[in-house]
């Protein structure tokens, strides 16, 4: 079976990372889980995990983690929206993923599951995106524009012999969890509950879409199991609108807080602001512009392929916000 | 209505592809043109479901001349004249003359050069050519600031200028909308997006997105201008190199060159 198989994950602290490495250790699956702080508040604790200290851009790291592992998951990456220094998110989520797949290969791992993002293709025009449709505008947001350089090496890899590779795309990915700089939509719900989150950008009809964590977690083991060499995987959930997102948050919550809607010109000229003082301070900024022209923009994918091809499960989007909601009460009081 | 047709060439990445999505956006029919194997019939199909536009799709090899010849010869077996041609298809280069391959240049030049006025030529004779035609052919600021390591790139752009304010003048109250497109930096391919990336402040600030190009130059060629270059800070720094004397443009251009050479030393 399954068990005692030796698995290294990196970005155990992350917020997939972290459900990845209880799921695969609650099946038996000895984890070597990768961080760069063994003492992280977000690691999750079992007997089956072995916290490794290391990094992506140290290799001898990297080695010391997959000693004796014959399968990987590189969950890890910089998913902010800001740095101070942009390089952070090439060196983290390109050369960190080239170091990661150079490794393997030497360690003798036999697969790895590569976490890249619904991000590589962006906007949509009219029906959700699956794994063979193009990019259709350029790629100014930091983070999509190196994972989508990260699967140019992950592509270049796959050909060469062992690991095989499998990439996984998830969409907005949301659940359980703690509320991390990458989880957005944690954010947002979270700050809609305490009375926090007031805005809907625009008319509130543009649609994204919303993969469930455990959904995306077990759509990493299947892709482990069963995906195909060099291939990618949408992994993803329901195509909701923002007033929808809301609306279900209102009723399943029990909270209602009244919301403005605010004009993406505003929205705009605030987030060229915030660029100006970035810029002139180096303080984090709230938002940015290639955000702000991103809220006019549809995001829908299909996970038909993965659905079809690894067995892939959508929750429901209202069963998983409410399982959500009722973990971020549980953590708010 | 009959839907007007629109050839793209290089249309399966970068710039190319932009300008598929602005025409398709604005309802035109499309003929891609690009190399085998670079995802053309899926930009194709994609472009067909979602814009709900005609796609033609020729997978050939354009430094080819009868490859060039091909292409109007099918459309016209098709029934299909082509309204607006898009000469993008181009093979740029940022190294030292001596370190590429005769080959590389011959390609190079066959393709910017060759491939382009064989294409143009051809569009303007076809048989049933539309009352109202539109050509934009993509050349380079770089065709205007003389720059070490893109010899023979900057020099085919030099010549797509040349020939394109020529042909302005011969086509003038004919009905062909002639449109020179010198873009300056633009984030398009994946080795491209590496080097832009590691540029900074007004280097990195000019760098434009595609779609802003495929909009700002399909925009400026409907509008019957001669030549659109896209971006503010571009325009600017075109027009301060009208205003600089020659010596300081010498002086600054002495001054970076020295910074290329130490690096590559």
């Amino acid at each position: 079976m399954e068990n005692q198989t030796h698995v290294f994950v990196s970005g155990a602290s992350g917020f997939i990372g972290r459900s990845l490495c209880l799921e695969l250790a609650k099946r038996g699956f000895i984890v070597h889980a990768l961080c760069r702080d063994v003492q992280h508040p977000y690691l999750t604790r079992h007997g089956n995990i072995r916290y490794f200290k290391g990094d992506m851009l140290d290799k001898d790291s990297l080695l010391v983690a997959m000693q004796g592992c014959e399968q990987a998951y590189h969950t890890a990456a910089l998913a902010k929206m800001w740095c101070k220094n942009p390089d952070d998110f090439y060196q983290a989520n390109v050369i960190g993923t080239r170091n990661v797949l150079e490794t393997a290969r030497t360690a003798g791992i036999r697969r790895l599951v590569y976490t890249s993002t619904c991000g590589v293709w962006g906007p949509t025009v009219k029906y959700p995106m699956s794994e063979n449709d193009p990019r259709i505008g350029g790629f100014p947001i930091h983070y999509e524009r190196t994972k989508h350089l990260a699967e140019l090496e992950i592509r270049r890899f796959a050909g060469q012999g062992l690991p095989e590779v499998i990439t996984v795309n998830p969409s907005r990915v949301f659940g359980e969890g703690p509320v991390t700089d990458s989880n957005t939509v944690g954010k947002m719900i979270s700050g809609y509950l305490r009375g926090k989150w007031r805005l809907i950008p625009g008319s509130g009809e543009q649609v994204a879409n919303y993969a469930y964590l455990d959904d995306v977690v077990q759509g990493h083991l299947a892709a482990m199991r069963s995906g195909k060499n060099g291939e990618r995987y949408i992994l993803g959930g329901e195509d909701i609108s923002f007033n929808d997102f809301f609306a279900r948050l209102s009723a399943l919550s029990g909270h209602t807080h009244r919301l403005f809607r605010v004009p993406l010109p505003v929205i705009k000229a605030y987030s060229w602001f915030e660029w100006f003082k970035t810029k002139m301070t180096g303080l984090p900024p709230v938002f940015l512009p290639e955000f702000a022209d991103r809220l006019s923009k549809d995001q829908k994918y299909s996970s038909r392929k993965a659905i079809r091809e690894l067995g892939y499960h959508i929750t429901p989007f209202s069963e998983g916000l409410k399982n959500t909601i009722e973990d971020l009460k549980k953590h708010q009081k | 209505m009959i839907r007007q047709t629109a050839m793209v060439t290089g249309a399966s990445e970068g710039l190319g592809k932009s300008f598929a999505f602005e025409l398709a956006g604005r309802g035109m029919n499309l003929v891609l043109v690009a190399l085998p194997d670079t995802g053309l019939p899926d930009l194709s199909r994609f472009i067909r479901i979602n814009f709900n536009v005609q796609v033609y799709v020729y997978e050939t090899d354009l430094t080819v001349a009868k490859n060039c010849e091909a292409i109007f010869e099918g459309l016209s077996a098709l029934g299909v004249s082509v309204d607006m041609l898009i000469n993008n298809a181009g093979l740029g280069n940022w190294s030292w003359f001596a370190d590429k391959p005769l080959s590389f240049y011959k390609t190079q030049i066959d393709l910017n050069i060759t491939g382009t006025v064989l294409l143009t030529r051809l569009f303007l004779e076809q048989r049933q050519r539309p009352a109202k035609a539109y050509l934009l052919n993509v050349g380079s600021l770089g065709g205007q600031f003389v720059v070490p390591k893109k010899q023979v790139y900057g020099a085919t752009k030099s010549f797509i200028s040349y020939f394109t304010r020529s042909l302005q003048l011969e086509l003038s109250g004919s009905g062909v909308q002639v449109t020179l497109l010198s873009p300056g930096g633009i984030n398009t391919k994946p080795e491209l997006l590496v080097l832009n990336h590691s540029l900074k402040g007004l280097s990195a600030a000019s760098i434009l997105e595609p779609e802003t190009v495929a909009r700002e130059a399909i925009r400026g060629l409907l509008k019957g201008r001669k030549e659109v270059v896209p971006g503010m800070l571009n325009r600017v720094m075109l027009l301060l190199d009208h205003l600089l004397p020659g010596g300081i443009k010498k002086l600054i251009i002495r001054q970076k060159l020295k910074v290329i050479l130490k690096q590559h030393n």
